[in-house]
């Protein structure tokens, strides 16, 4: 009778000393200098704007903080999160967004995560990363942003349970994964891959994606970069070696994330997005530099792509069943031999789809099809139609199999119940092949 | 040399006619339809799933009837089949003439078509559209939604897409049964 008693005791004594380091400010640890505190003048605002506009783009803002249809940087797109949906708030310059933020306080909320007032920033926000964008990037983003239009619209209620609707909560959350300092360049290291860092950890935020989180949904450092799974679909491994496993070459990752199109496919799903409203407007100097920083070099040279991956066993039943699927469903578009057509549909020998760890990318492109989609220079992918309706899950995992192994050279270890856990997170839409 | 395809046996069942012959592997259903069977109302468009002008219907007994674009569809997978081309509409009469379905009739009337490349596409998607209103009616006010929906993914390079659009709804008001109370 004792035990639960104590154990009770130990926890509101735990819970007030939280609250209480809480509310005392101990747990806060601000990386803002107190230089920004002067305010930037008129004339500074006007010249640092265009440089912000490339920060802005290379922070990948726009496509959290506007609605698709929405007003520019007005906000309004929801994030299922595990905890409930979280909308992302205004940053136009109105009284709803930024309007009237000093210089200061946009420095602390894009670095320590906290708002005018104290009030606490969900970590939806990637502030963690942006965390180590330095004090000029930031001045530049805040005078790009305090320079577009303010849009008059209000932010949309969050529909968090509690306690996440407990901001204050956050203080804590902040104490477990909030970096206490940023890094500094590595003297060791080549400019060009502190510059990769830079672009890819602060700037791009890369990791808040593809690092796979904890159960407190905090990233784990130890597997930084090592793939996830975002809303039931797989946010691949991008190491060195993960990298390559999808057949990139340094030259070819760049082009890819510069153009959202290579030998290897073309960025789908949610990275489809991330290409189009940030990638694309990126510097090439800066996607060399990723590209480096991702394949771990300090200088890059001229080098073959990595060897077309050697088809892998599959079973012959599987191949026959695959192939009349193939034939049927798939040729017309993406060729008899998987060579796809130019500007319409993407090669599937050698797609990088078929070749991740994961094949839940694949199979709902399968299932659910995909958009037209444009890409820099008038290249336009067509739309993909989704078989949902047209194939069973044996018959997905029979084309999957086969398709990863002949094209991939990946194993065929996938199974009826991957294709039934994708097809789970159709809509009903999707399931009636419309 | 490249051998040439592996022919394996194709049956099925075209504008109600049973249908069985070797027909190679990797062939469309386009190129079927038009160089085994002579069938040359499934328009090639596009050739790459864009502009629906080569639809045919699928009608599977207890499902409602789909549409499927022949370009990019491989023959072999209409083994078993039953299917509608724009031929299969129009009703041949004992005195060898021909009635037109109520689709078809309701372009004609709506001057509906201007060059009538595209027409065999829109008369596939307004009939599967009337099929499934049969089996599922909706209100009044969603007619135009419906329609809108139907043909939305048929290209007309004359733009006639207005008339068409007119000529189905005002078929769909005019049919009973289609539209709930």
């Amino acid at each position: 009778m004792r035990k639960p008693l104590i154990a009770l005791a130990g926890l509101a004594v735990g819970g007030a000393a939280l609250a209480g380091l809480v509310f005392s400010g101990a747990l806060n640890r601000s990386v803002v200098s107190s230089k920004v505190e002067t305010p930037l003048t008129a004339e500074q605002i006007k010249q640092l704007a265009p440089h912000g506009a490339k920060v802005a783009a290379a922070a990948d803002c726009y496509a959290c903080h506007t609605a698709r249809g929405g007003a520019p940087w007005a906000g309004g797109m929801p994030f299922e999160t595990p905890f409930g949906v979280i909308h992302a708030t205004n940053i136009s310059p109105s009284p709803e967004g930024i309007g009237g933020w000093s210089r200061a306080a946009f420095h602390r909320a894009l670095r320590d995560g906290i708002a005018p007032g104290g009030r606490h920033l969900y970590p939806a926000m990637p502030y963690t990363s942006y965390r180590g964008m330095s004090e000029g990037d930031v001045d530049a983003l805040f005078a790009y942003m305090t320079t577009r239009a303010p849009m008059p619209v209000a932010n949309a209620k969050n529909g968090l349970a509690f306690p996440f609707d407990q901001r204050w909560t956050l203080a804590a959350w902040n104490f477990l994964h909030l970096p206490a300092s940023v890094a500094e360049p590595d003297p060791e290291r080549s400019a060009l891959w502190n510059r990769g860092r830079y672009v890819t950890e602060a700037l791009g935020h890369c990791g808040e994606c593809h690092t796979p989180r904890d159960l407190t949904q905090g990233l784990r450092q130890s597997q930084a970069l090592t793939g996830a799974v975002i809303e039931g679909l797989e946010a691949p491994d991008i190491t060195p070696t993960g990298l390559t496993r999808m057949g990139f070459s340094p030259a070819s990752l760049a082009t890819f994330m510069g153009s959202g199109l290579s030998a290897q496919g073309s960025a789908t799903h949610q990275m489809f997005d991330v290409v189009h409203f940030s990638t694309r407007h990126m510097d090439r100097a800066d996607l060399t530099a990723m590209a480096a920083y991702l394949f771990d070099r300090d200088a890059l040279a001229e080098e073959a792509p990595p060897a077309p991956p050697t088809p892998a066993p599959v079973a012959a039943d599987v191949t026959a069943r695959a192939e009349k699927t193939y034939a049927g469903l798939c040729a017309g578009c993406h060729g008899a031999k998987g060579e796809g057509i130019p500007h319409v549909s993407v090669p599937m020998r050698g797609n990088a789809s078929l070749r991740t760890a994961s094949a839940s990318g694949f199979v709902r492109a399968v299932l659910a099809g995909l958009p037209a989609q444009s890409f820099p220079n008038g290249e336009r992918m067509e739309a993909m139609p989704g078989f949902a309706a047209d194939l069973d899950d044996a018959a997905i995992v029979d084309l999957t199999n086969w398709m990863r192994a002949e094209w991939g050279g990946q194993a065929p270890t996938v199974r009826a119940q991957d294709v039934a856990s994708v097809r789970a997170t159709l809509t009903t839409r999707h399931a009636a092949g419309e | 040399m490249t051998a040439l395809p592996k022919s394996e046996n194709l049956s099925l069942t075209v504008n109600g006619k049973p249908v069985a012959m070797p027909v190679p592997q990797g062939v469309s259903m386009q190129e079927f339809l038009h160089e085994w069977l002579g069938l040359t109302g499934a328009r090639m468009g596009c050739g790459q799933g864009i502009c629906n002008a080569c639809t045919v219907m699928v009608e599977e007994p207890g499902k409602l009837p789909r549409e499927v674009r022949t370009c990019i569809t491989g023959a072999h997978w209409f083994e078993g089949k039953t299917i509608r081309t724009v031929e299969g509409h129009a009703r041949q009469n004992a005195d060898g003439s021909l009635t037109l379905s109520p689709v078809q009739q309701a372009f004609v009337e709506g001057f509906a078509f201007q060059c009538g490349y595209c027409t065999p596409g829109f008369v596939t998607a307004a009939t599967v559209l009337i099929e499934r209103l049969k089996a599922a009616p909706v209100p009044r006010e969603a007619v135009e939604r419906v329609v809108t929906e139907a043909l939305d993914p048929h290209i007309c390079r004359c733009t006639g897409y207005v008339r068409y659009h007119a000529a189905v709804r005002d078929l769909v008001l005019a049919t009973p049964g289609l539209v709930t109370a």
